[in-house]
């Protein structure tokens, strides 16, 4: 397959008509935009078998993919910021009533403080709503995660939305080399567990008492535990079919003889690697978790990976206010009880879009930054 | 050094006087209504209290459960009540569908409103003050029937004021009288003065309590069925009864009953006494005057 140079959102739209999703419904908003633009184009085009639903808000349009999914078709939609706080109703209801719905969410802070550009504090609001997340590091990333998360979302031990996240503009609007595979064999037919059939009627979405409404959660999460593995499933089967490696849980880089290590998530992990590579040729043993999927958090698999280092240095594009970067909050509490746990540091950074640059890692690490809240910018 | 709380704990067990109070009954009978009533009482009688409603399905008729706590002291709970001292039954066709008498301490006191005595097997086998009214009656006697329900939180209050001496009648009537006027005072002092008072061990045994597990909750959606609510027919106090020689077959409480319990059969319509609710929601409809309504007796 002949690689092609797109933009994030053009990736994502490639990968959703080449995964035969069925119904597109959205509502514009900077800078997921172009994402719903190119899938239109593709309609008109006749080049994809969809039915493009345009809708007033960001609620309808994840409530039109929630109805597309009971109706037992794939789904998708995309948003940012304002546009996926507006759903927030929706993307419980998404969950619990089990329609694996995929949606892209280009990353971009919230307003007001007028602010289009990166930071992941939209999707990481939305961290408590039970749907998986991936944080993407690249286009082609984007590209393989579309599918992926189809895959992921509709199989019968998990059947749950997923969101893929990608970086505003840093990636959504960037363009680079993505080898467009075909994913119709990847992705295969949609087979719902159930859905709403006319000739065997059924209400969805009804009342639910205090002595069932516990144990329809407890199944949500014994999904998201299950995920992890199906995700390991569909990373193994990905590689065979493609023979391109695209982690789904996290990438370990030259992580095996570490003694530090940076953890992030998103595009930022992209610029750390350099900082890896520099600090290696420093004699610093460094080395990158970088996370791709954050919920499920994949807590056992996380320690079981930076147990040896002596120190985590953690870079989160958002925070928590109030208390921390949430990253850095939940890889604490991973490593809580255990024994030799690394020391643990946390960083904000790149808020608002402020740029994030490979100096800023590498002066972390060596000592040079003595601020929680990285201000400036290191170049 | 002198542990204030650990005497507090002590003065707690030998001193406080607290009585917990369960309501059961359904909806639009004023469950809840009548636990906030005797909470109000017992507070104006120097008493802390408490009063929590459990609502179910928002829906006329089906059961619900009401809560009051009166304390000496502090109420630290936040939870539901599962060992009464005092039950109030406002509707004996409850004791159908819900066991009512679950948890109820040796020693307490049962309220039931009921147009006729209640057999000994029905009360659980421990030592009980019961008083019985027949809140119907004294409801409509009172001219206390709202949108075609009789109020029987009222005349349950005046029964309960009977075997709860902590609270004085004359309190009760003070806030009875403010939100609900003088024929609700009538029926609570009418229903106080009708209370048949009793001491009984009843004879039934407790059945062994099997919880049931739920299943494995995958989705929220059901399928519909005939009759998944239960018999709704015990919920009703009035039987809505159509003359064929008015109905002309319009359709118009077909389309309105909330419980899909009249259907059309060679152009008749036809209720269906096994889950038609007694709303009377039909007898409203009706432009031909063709439905009235009985009174249930066979509790
Ligand atoms: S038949 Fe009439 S009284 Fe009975 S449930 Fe229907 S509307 Fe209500
Ligand atoms: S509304 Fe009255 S007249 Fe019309 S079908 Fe019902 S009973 Fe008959």
């Amino acid at each position: 397959m002949k690689e092609l140079l797109l933009t994030g959102n053009q990736a994502v739209a490639h990968a959703v008509r080449n995964s035969g999703v069925e119904v597109v419904s959205a509502y514009p908003i900077t800078p997921s935009t172009p994402v719903v633009e190119e899938i239109a184009k593709m309609v008109e085009r006749g080049e994809m078998n969809a039915k493009l639903i345009l809708v007033e808000s960001e609620h309808s349009a994840m409530s039109a993919c929630i109805g597309a999914s009971l109706g037992g078709v794939r789904a998708f939609t995309a948003t940012s910021s304002h546009g996926l706080a507006y759903m927030h109703e929706m993307l419980h209801y998404a969950v619990n009533a089990r329609t694996p719905v995929v949606m892209a969410v280009a990353n971009r802070a919230i307003g007001p403080g007028w602010n289009i550009w990166a930071d992941l504090s939209d999707s990481m609001s939305q961290r408590d709503v039970g749907w998986i997340q991936l944080y993407c590091e690249s286009n082609q990333e984007i590209y393989d995660s579309i599918a992926m998360a189809y895959r992921v979302a509709e199989h019968e031990d998990v059947i749950l939305p997923v969101m893929v996240c990608y970086d505003g503009f840093v990636l959504s609007h960037t363009s680079m080399p993505v080898k467009p595979d075909d994913l119709r064999e990847f992705t295969g037919e949609y087979e719902p567990l159930w859905k709403v059939d006319f000739e065997n009627p059924e209400t969805h979405g009804n009342i639910l008492p205090p002595d069932y409404f516990m144990e329809l959660r407890y199944e949500i999460c014994r999904s998201h535990a299950a995920a992890l593995k199906i995700m390991e499933r569909v990373e193994r089967e990905f590689y065979e079919t493609f023979s391109r490696r695209t982690p789904l849980i996290f990438e370990s880089y030259r992580l095996d003889d570490a003694d530090v290590a940076i953890v992030t998530a998103g595009a930022i992990s992209s610029e750390a690697k350099i900082a890896v590579d520099s600090l290696r040729e420093k004699g610093v043993r460094a080395g990158l978790l970088r996370i791709r999927c954050f919920r499920p958090l994949p807590s056992h698999r996380i320690v079981q990976a930076l147990r040896d280092v002596e120190r985590v240095y953690v870079f989160d594009r958002s925070v928590s206010v109030g208390s921390e970067g949430q990253i850095f909050q939940e890889l604490r509490s991973a490593f809580y009880g255990f024994q030799s746990s690394p020391e643990i540091c946390g960083y904000v950074v790149g808020l608002g879009g402020r740029d994030v640059t490979s100096e800023i890692f590498e002066n972390a690490v060596t000592g040079r930054i003595n601020s929680e809240w990285v201000m400036e910018v290191v170049v | 050094m002198f542990d204030c709380y650990d005497l507090f704990d002590e003065v707690q067990l030998f001193y406080v006087m607290k009585w917990e109070i369960r309501l059961h009954g359904r909806g639009g009978q004023g469950v809840v209504t009548a636990s906030k009533i005797i909470a109000e009482a017992a507070f104006a009688e120097g008493y802390q209290s408490q009063s929590i409603p459990f609502f179910g399905a928002e829906r006329r008729g089906s059961p619900v459960t009401a809560f009051t706590r009166i304390s000496e002291h502090e109420i630290r709970e936040r939870s539901q009540i599962y060992h009464p001292d005092y039950l109030l039954i406002l509707d004996p066709l409850v004791m159908r569908t819900v066991d009512v008498f679950q948890g109820l301490k040796s020693g307490g006191g049962v309220v039931i409103s009921s147009p006729s005595a209640i057999e000994r097997d029905v009360f659980p086998n421990i030592e009980l003050t019961v008083g019985l009214v027949d809140g119907v009656g004294v409801s409509i006697r009172n001219d206390l029937v709202v949108a075609g329900n009789p109020v029987v939180n009222i005349p349950a209050i005046g029964a309960f004021l009977r075997i709860f001496p902590e609270i004085s009648i004359e309190c009760v009537e003070k806030i009875v009288l403010e939100k609900f006027g003088n024929r609700s005072v009538r029926a609570l002092y009418s229903s106080y003065d009708e209370t048949e008072v009793f001491r009984i061990r009843g004879s039934r045994e407790k059945k062994k309590e099997e919880r049931k597990k739920p299943e494995k909750v995958w989705i929220p959606a059901s399928k519909p069925a005939k009759g998944v609510a239960g018999i709704t027919g015990y919920w009703r106090d009035f039987r809505p009864v159509i003359d064929y020689g008015r109905c002309t077959g319009c359709l118009n409480c077909w389309i309105h009953c909330p419980e899909g319990s009249i259907s059309r059969k060679n152009g008749d319509v036809e209720i269906d006494y096994t889950f038609c609710k007694g709303c009377l929601v039909c007898l409203a409809v009706c432009p031909r005057k063709a439905i009235s309504s009985e009174r249930e007796v066979s509790a």
